[in-house]
């Protein structure tokens, strides 16, 4: 366990100290003021205006963060030759991946946070409610990057970053329309869209079953019960996918 | 006993579009005993990192047997071994004093304390002390190199592995790091490493391992191997108040040689044994072709 803390602390390190970092932060910051000032053209919707713009930002950085920081995470290793140096130390591989996704979780985790600490600053500007809907919803973001990072991860095993990136998109993408998919292929009469809307739901993730931003835009009530099995859904596919990506990197050249 | 054994590696790889088999380990065998310098040679090409990485774990051979410490590489083995790779890359968001220190938990040897007083133990003799608080990306090359010694020496490894640690290096850092693997193989290390700069390899290894075409070619002493160029002697003496110089081919034409001179009344002032330098019988065996087994 030790040296996948070790190599996690580093991780976060590596990424806490690239400017490139600073510049996402920067941008998630401007759009949450930025939901400020959009917010007050609407009479009525301030605070749902907000709130939205203020959430996807969030939602935004952390899957900026599991994407394109998570293609390069096993690469730049072995494109840098770091990784010469890390394999020869009493570690296994399975170690290596699982401290280099560890390090990007807790850095995904620490942006998420503080993010939601400036959003909750705004919400508290506009006398809005703040109660365990947010930290749900939080919760629910964080764990959407976790299963795209697991598959970047698995991605990044391999091709190259530029792929991965668009692999990793297509992931998304396709796992928040999973819900359309679903609706058309049932209405559809024969064809091959039942087929594929088959396929498509039982080998991807459906990222709408994480998506909890209604419980604070619209108030919703909490299925606390719904939430977890949700959660460990995410936590399942996060676990699967870094395996994957473990048993593929075991048999990996690298030098 | 040997550190490490090499017994019938090899290793192919596929390139190209349409990819090729291309054979660049073709049964390589050597060993590295305990307590030596030694040195790995061959030409660009000769398969000398392929080795290193397959030797690693780094890739797979596709054939043969590696054993370190009398059995294959695990996390046991790992310890006690250290490396450094060639041209190394390192975390540049580190400063020296955080990156030895990373290296050290990871090989989990020191305790907070001792950590402390080894790395700064270490900082000092790779002459880095007063860098090490800076990011190892304002480090220059050579400093990196020595950074890069000092990872592999951190945790006390009992056999350390250099890829072509000089090479870039100026004529100062060279000799630096020279100084530093001849006191390391002093405390007992055993350090097995590839160079070009055939002059310091020839000072400062003991055994020599050269490889063609990914085969092992020599494997031996380096005296016997430069002693397989021939020897020969070169006597320079005073005689009729002149000096002069003579050749003698053979040591036992030598000790008859000298007698004869000094009867003739001349004055001896040197006796210098004469032999290729190691560049030479690199040269004719890695590159020309000629073999030179033991």
């Amino acid at each position: 366990m030790r040296p996948i803390w070790i190599l996690a602390k580093n991780t976060f390190k590596e990424v806490i100290r690239d400017r490139i970092l600073y510049a996402l932060l920067l941008f998630a910051v401007m759009l949450i003021g930025l939901s400020l000032a959009l917010g007050q053209l609407s009479f009525a919707e301030q605070e749902r205006i907000s709130a939205n713009f203020g959430l996807s930002a969030i939602h935004l950085v952390a899957i900026a963060l599991a994407i394109f920081i998570g293609s390069n995470l096993v690469y730049k290793e072995i494109e840098k030759k770091t990784i010469l140096t890390i394999l020869v130390r009493p570690i296994s591989r399975l170690q290596f991946i699982l401290g280099k996704a560890l390090g990007l979780s807790m850095l995904i985790a620490a942006m998420t946070a503080a993010l939601a600490a400036i959003l909750m600053l705004v919400f508290y500007g506009l006398n809005m409610k703040i109660d365990e809907r947010f930290a749900i919803v939080l919760a629910g973001l964080f764990a959407e990057a976790l299963i795209l990072l697991g598959f970047t991860l698995v991605f990044s095993m391999f091709t190259k970053p530029l792929l991965v990136v668009c692999f990793s998109v297509g992931i998304f993408l396709i796992g928040h329309w999973q819900g359309s998919l679903q609706f058309f292929a049932k209405k559809a009469e024969g064809g091959v869209l039942p087929a594929v809307a088959w396929v498509v739901n039982h080998a991807l993730p459906d990222l709408d079953r994480v998506n909890w931003k209604d419980l604070v835009l619209y108030n919703q009530p909490i299925d606390m019960p719904g939430k977890l099995m949700a959660l460990g859904y995410a936590l399942a596919w996060f676990v699967f996918c870094v395996c994957i990506s473990a048993m593929l990197f075991k048999r990996k050249d690298v030098g | 006993m040997n550190l490490l054994q090499v017994e019938g590696l090899t290793k192919s790889y596929k390139r190209g579009f349409i990819p090729r088999k291309t054979e660049v380990l073709k049964g390589l065998s050597f060993s590295v005993p305990a307590g030596t310098v030694t040195g790995f040679l061959g030409a660009n090409g000769a398969g000398k990192t392929t080795t290193m990485r397959c030797i690693l774990g780094h890739d797979y051979a596709d054939g043969g047997k590696v054993d370190f410490f009398g059995k294959p590489l695990d996390v046991e083995g790992r310890r006690r071994i250290g490396f450094l790779p060639e041209r190394p890359y390192f975390y540049e968001h580190l400063s020296g004093v955080e990156f030895l220190e990373f290296y050290a938990n990871l090989s989990g040897k020191w305790k907070k304390a001792d950590l402390k007083a080894r790395i700064d133990q270490l900082l000092k003799r790779v002459d880095l002390t007063f860098a090490k608080d800076r990011l190892l990306r304002t480090y220059s090359k050579g400093m990196l190199q020595k950074i890069g010694l000092a990872q592999a020496l951190v945790h006390e490894p009992e056999l350390v592995i250099l890829d072509e640690p000089m090479s870039g290096l100026d004529p100062d850092g060279r000799m630096a790091l020279a100084d530093i693997i001849v006191e390391t193989a002093k405390k007992g290390t055993a350090v097995f490493f590839t160079s070009h700069l055939l002059h310091d390899t020839e000072r400062l290894c003991e055994r020599l391992i050269v490889i063609k075409g990914g085969a092992t070619i020599y494997e031996g002493s380096t005296d016997a191997l430069l002693d397989r160029g021939g020897v020969e002697f070169e006597i320079n003496f005073v005689e009729g108040g002149q000096r002069k110089q003579h050749k003698v081919p053979t040591q036992e034409q030598l000790q008859p040689e000298l007698k004869r001179l000094l009867a003739a009344g001349a004055t001896i002032i040197e006796v210098r044994r004469l032999r290729p330098t190691l560049e030479e019988i690199f040269v004719n065996m890695a590159l020309r072709g000629s073999e030179a087994r033991p």
